[in-house]
């Protein structure tokens, strides 16, 4: 068991090396190693495109699992309360939601956005106090971007959350009520406890989900570039370590973030029980 | 200077602009233009030449931003950091893989784009489907239409309007590993489809672009490249699904697998060509004897540009020949202005793959729109990949 | 929670979102399922049958799809299985949020670029290099079927071993102390207990693994040299290439409606054999 767990993280991790030893080429192209250097480190510091590229993207996937991961789980408890046809109506919605593929999603979520911004622009426009040609409009870029990509990660929110509600143990909730603990007390200190791996975990999913999208992000992110797009659209006339650079480095800043956070969590775990765990 | 900016502003204003320039939120050149201190150097500047801002596109207020959709590895970087500098607009850039695309984004809306970058045979389709503005061209002086080579310019102008003005110019045609031919240098699209059957098989990659891939087809046959005519079109098919088999890969992304040598020879653009045959010198840039396809890039603004000003600024500042020249020398594409070809090395003006000889370029095509925007050619490609 | 009020409120936002942002869109499609390419391709309103009618073209396209996706879903979740299962009940639970968390670390790095690892990997210079010393010559792995398998057990995996691993951990580990106390084998305990336990996890992972895979595009086109088209490869090129929007949206809505019954199929399949108590809806 153990030795296939060893296989698995291999697995995951074997291409990861790869990307890593590459960003250290020191030739152009990246599949072909012709010595060490860290020149590409530099440039990708030095280029603006790329680094705007990667703050909109962690920007959009952060806002994107908050809203995904705290909306899907409200979402997720008030349904397990619906009945009948509104119910139906929901499950039907979420099952589409995760079901339609990216590039459908994407490029109708625009058509429909454009028009419908066309239309409110033009009411904007119109209610507008000062000259017509100042008047606030509305045009895609992030809320349009975080918007799509909370649509998707939210259904996945609410599966997860509802598959772990559903094998929770409800006799807790009820013995709860019986205590006359008012339902938000019954929620914080009985609920939440037992769904929140699964909101963790549709957090990480959300975010994840976010930070890797190309395909919505390439319709509706307007004049916005997210990071795969910018890597989707280098790569396709050659791979420069740029690109593996830009990997390793995300890699690297996310592995040290966890590592301090694991750290911290396991001190504060020691200090409240006063023992190791 | 534009007379928005000869108007006095109120104390308040000028203040304020003060403050975002103290706190950086503006850059020196858009504090002085929009207080009207650039008057101030700008008068200077007539009296002394070295302090005048270069060319008219450093003047006015065009915005903290101008939005360019272009192609990958097509522009010198250093040029946008000094465009910025002058004008105080900062370049994002949107890169994309094929026309298509591009069409697409501008066909669905709200790309947010202020210039891109159609090949040639794009143009009439913008055009007609209103998606793209006739360029004034009194904000674009760097643009002197008569050191540009006709042939490479014409297709911006549409209807005796111009909607267009040319970025740089290439040919599509076939980079082969000549260590796997016995050092024998091919020449003409017969052979590459025929060799692909034989000694290359699994070994050939064709672009994932109907345009080039069924055009280069049609050569094969001695069609041309831009044929819609169905009995030709059925030939190119045939031939299509013959070679699949013996196919590497349908792909655009050829140079990683030409350099790691799992593809012995692919179809190829211009500038891929000059790289892979500079770092792999027994890798060749082979255009067919019997044609093939020769484009032209173009900058054009899209309608409803939101920072138009700005998208002007930047096409007139890239047209500056010294600017081009540093473009070229950046990502390697020719021009065809001859004020920029003046101020470029000579070795990199008699390059065989960039600059090829002239019976071979008069064999080439220009691509045609109805040649992107045909849906039998579209379907062709898709029963090919389905195949 | 029971106050309708409250209710009303929790549910808001997805409602807003699900009306925006699905809804809308998904209006759209079904317009224009029934309109016309335009003669320099977009839109064209119009009220035709040509556009489903024209289906069968992409035949092969969903031919291949419902093949390789249920076969990759198989594959997902054979490996993410044991994986799962060892987080949730074998490893020092010190280590186990660390060790979860490093499932989805390389998926910080784009797709595209762990794609391209692949690429190196399966190409010619990577593992058929390695098999040259044994011996072993000419073995062609990339751009065939063999690796867009790969690269689709690669990028779907965590959204496999995720589900079954929040199912598994709810699993009280007394019971398989109990079951192994009354003499019953380990795969007795597994067979009863563990499997139940976690299927509804494996129900929710293949479901998203599953669908997600019906609309990929990247992988088979990266890995499967452009040779693989999948259902999604389809679309990409109707809507990007060829822009064919109407032809694209009647592909796009007839995806959708194949995997609806699918899906539906698959949820009764999973009904009937008892493996949903009435309180569990499907995922």
């Amino acid at each position: 068991m153990r030795i296939y767990a060893v296989a698995v993280y291999l697995f995951l991790y074997i291409p990861i090396g790869i990307i890593v030893l590459f960003s250290f080429n020191a030739g152009r192209h990246a599949s072909d190693f012709r010595g060490f250097s860290v020149q590409w480190y530099g440039k990708v510091l030095s280029n603006p495109f790329a680094m705007e590229a990667l703050t909109t993207s962690l920007l959009v996937a952060a806002f994107t699992a908050v809203f995904a991961s705290v909306f899907g789980t409200m979402a997720a408890l008030a349904l397990q309360s619906v009945r009948g046809r509104a119910r139906a109506i929901y499950d039907a919605a979420i099952y589409v939601a995760i079901m339609v593929p990216g590039i459908v999603i994407g490029i109708a979520t625009l058509i429909a956005l454009v028009t419908l911004f066309g239309h409110l622009n033009d009411a904007l426009a119109l209610l507008w106090p000062g000259p017509p040609d100042t008047a606030p409009r509305l045009n895609l870029g992030y809320g349009s971007l975080i918007a799509a990509h909370t649509l998707f990660t939210m259904a996945l929110v609410i599966v997860i959350v509802r598959a772990r509600i559903a094998g929770m143990d409800r006799s807790l909730i009820e013995a709860s009520a019986d205590l006359y603990a008012t339902p938000f007390g019954t929620f914080r200190q009985v609920t939440l406890p037992q769904i929140f791996p699964a909101v963790l975990a549709g957090f990480l999913l959300s975010f994840t989900f976010s930070f890797d999208d190309f395909i919505i992000a390439f319709f509706v992110a307007g004049s916005e570039t997210t990071l795969p797009v910018y890597v989707f659209s280098s790569i396709r006339r050659g791979v420069t370590p740029e690109i593996n650079a830009i990997g390793t480095m995300v890699l690297g800043v996310s592995l040290t973030l966890l590592v301090i956070a694991q750290y911290l969590l396991r001190q504060r775990r020691d200090t409240d029980t006063g023992a190791p765990s | 200077m534009s007379s928005k900016h000869q108007k006095p502003m109120t104390r308040k204003q000028f203040m304020r602009e003060l403050r975002r320039y103290q706190k950086g939120s503006v850059t020196r050149r858009h504090f002085l233009g929009v207080t009207g201190l650039g008057m101030a150097t700008a008068v200077l500047g007539a009296a002394m030449p070295g302090l005048a801002p270069r060319k008219s596109w450093a003047a006015g207020d065009i915005g903290d931003r101008v939005v360019l959709a272009t192609w990958p590895n097509y522009h010198d970087a250093a040029n946008f950091e000094q465009f910025t500098e002058t004008t105080g607009a900062h370049v994002q850039v949107n890169v994309f893989g094929s026309n298509e695309e591009m069409l697409a984004k501008l066909q669905a809306g709200g790309s947010g784009w202020d210039v891109f970058v159609p090949t040639n045979y794009t143009i009439t389709t913008y055009v007609g489907e209103g998606l793209i503005e006739p360029l004034e061209l009194a904000k674009i002086p760097n643009y002197d239409a008569g050191s540009f080579e006709p042939r490479f310019s014409d297709a911006g102008t549409v209807d005796g309007t111009v909607y267009a003005v040319p970025k740089n110019w290439g040919t599509t045609g076939y980079a082969v590993n000549t260590e796997h031919t016995g050092g024998k240098a091919l020449t003409t699209w017969k052979e590459f489809w025929d060799i692909t059957r034989e000694e290359f098989s699994g070994r050939t990659m064709v672009h994932d672009y109907q345009l080039t891939t069924i055009g280069n087809a049609l050569k094969y046959f001695g069609y041309s490249f831009n044929s819609v005519d169905p009995q030709e079109l059925a030939d190119a098919e045939k031939l299509l699904l013959e070679v699949k088999p013996h196919l590497y890969a349908i792909s655009s992304d050829y140079q990683p697998s030409m350099r790691n040598g799992d593809a012995w020879m692919t179809m190829c653009w211009t500038g891929d060509g000059k790289q892979l045959n500079a770092d792999i010198p027994s890798i060749i840039y082979v255009l067919g004897t019997e044609g093939g396809e020769i484009w032209s890039d173009y900058y054009a603004v899209p309608k409803d540009a939101p920072h138009r000003d700005a998208g002007y600024a930047l096409i007139n500042f890239l047209l500056e020949p010294e600017v081009n020249a540093r473009e070229v020398l950046a990502h390697g594409y020719p021009v065809a202005d001859s004020r920029t070809n003046a101020l470029l090395p000579k070795e990199l003006l008699e390059d065989p793959i960039l600059y090829p000889a002239q019976e071979l370029l008069s064999a080439l095509e220009f691509g045609a729109a109805a040649t992107l925007t045909d849906p039998n050619r579209a379907e062709l490609l898709a029963r090919f990949k389905s195949a | 929670m029971t106050s309708p009020w409250v209710k009303r409120l929790l549910l808001f936002p997805a409602t807003a979102w699900m009306i925006v942002m699905l809804a809308l869109p998904l209006l759209v499609v079904v317009v224009f399922s029934f309109g016309e390419r335009g003669p320099a391709g977009g839109y064209v309103p119009a009220f035709t049958f040509d556009q489903y009618l024209n289906l069968p073209a992409r035949l092969a396209a969903f031919r291949n799809t419902l093949v390789l996706a249920p076969v990759g879903t198989l594959l997902c979740l054979l490996a993410a299985y044991p994986l799962a299962y060892f987080l949730a009940v074998k490893v020092d639970p010190r280590w186990r949020t660390l060790l979860l968390v490093l499932i989805i670390v390389p998926f910080w790095t784009s797709i595209l670029i762990r794609t391209y690892a692949w690429i190196f990997i399966l190409g010619g210079q990577g593992i058929p290099r390695l098999l040259e010393f044994v011996g072993i010559e000419g073995v062609r792995l990339i751009n065939t079927r063999f690796a867009v398998l790969t690269g689709i057990v690669y990028g779907y995996l965590p959204l496999m071993i995720f589900p079954i691993y929040v199912s598994l951990e709810k699993l009280d580990k007394r019971l398989l102390e109990a079951a192994a106390d009354l003499g019953s084998s380990p795969a007795w305990a597994f067979r009863n207990i563990t499997l139940p336990l976690s299927i509804p996890g494996i129900a929710t992972g293949c479901m998203l693994v599953f669908i997600l895979l019906m609309g990929e595009f990247l992988i088979p086109a990266l890995l499967g040299g452009g040779k693989v088209f999948f259902v999604g490869n389809a679309l990409v090129d109707l809507f990007l290439q060829s822009r064919n929007w109407a032809y694209g949206s009647a592909v796009a809505a007839t995806l959708v409606i194949v995997m609806l019954v699918t899906v539906g199929l698959y949820m009764k399949l999973m009904r009937r054999a008892g493996a949903q108590r009435d309180d569990v809806s499907l995922f």
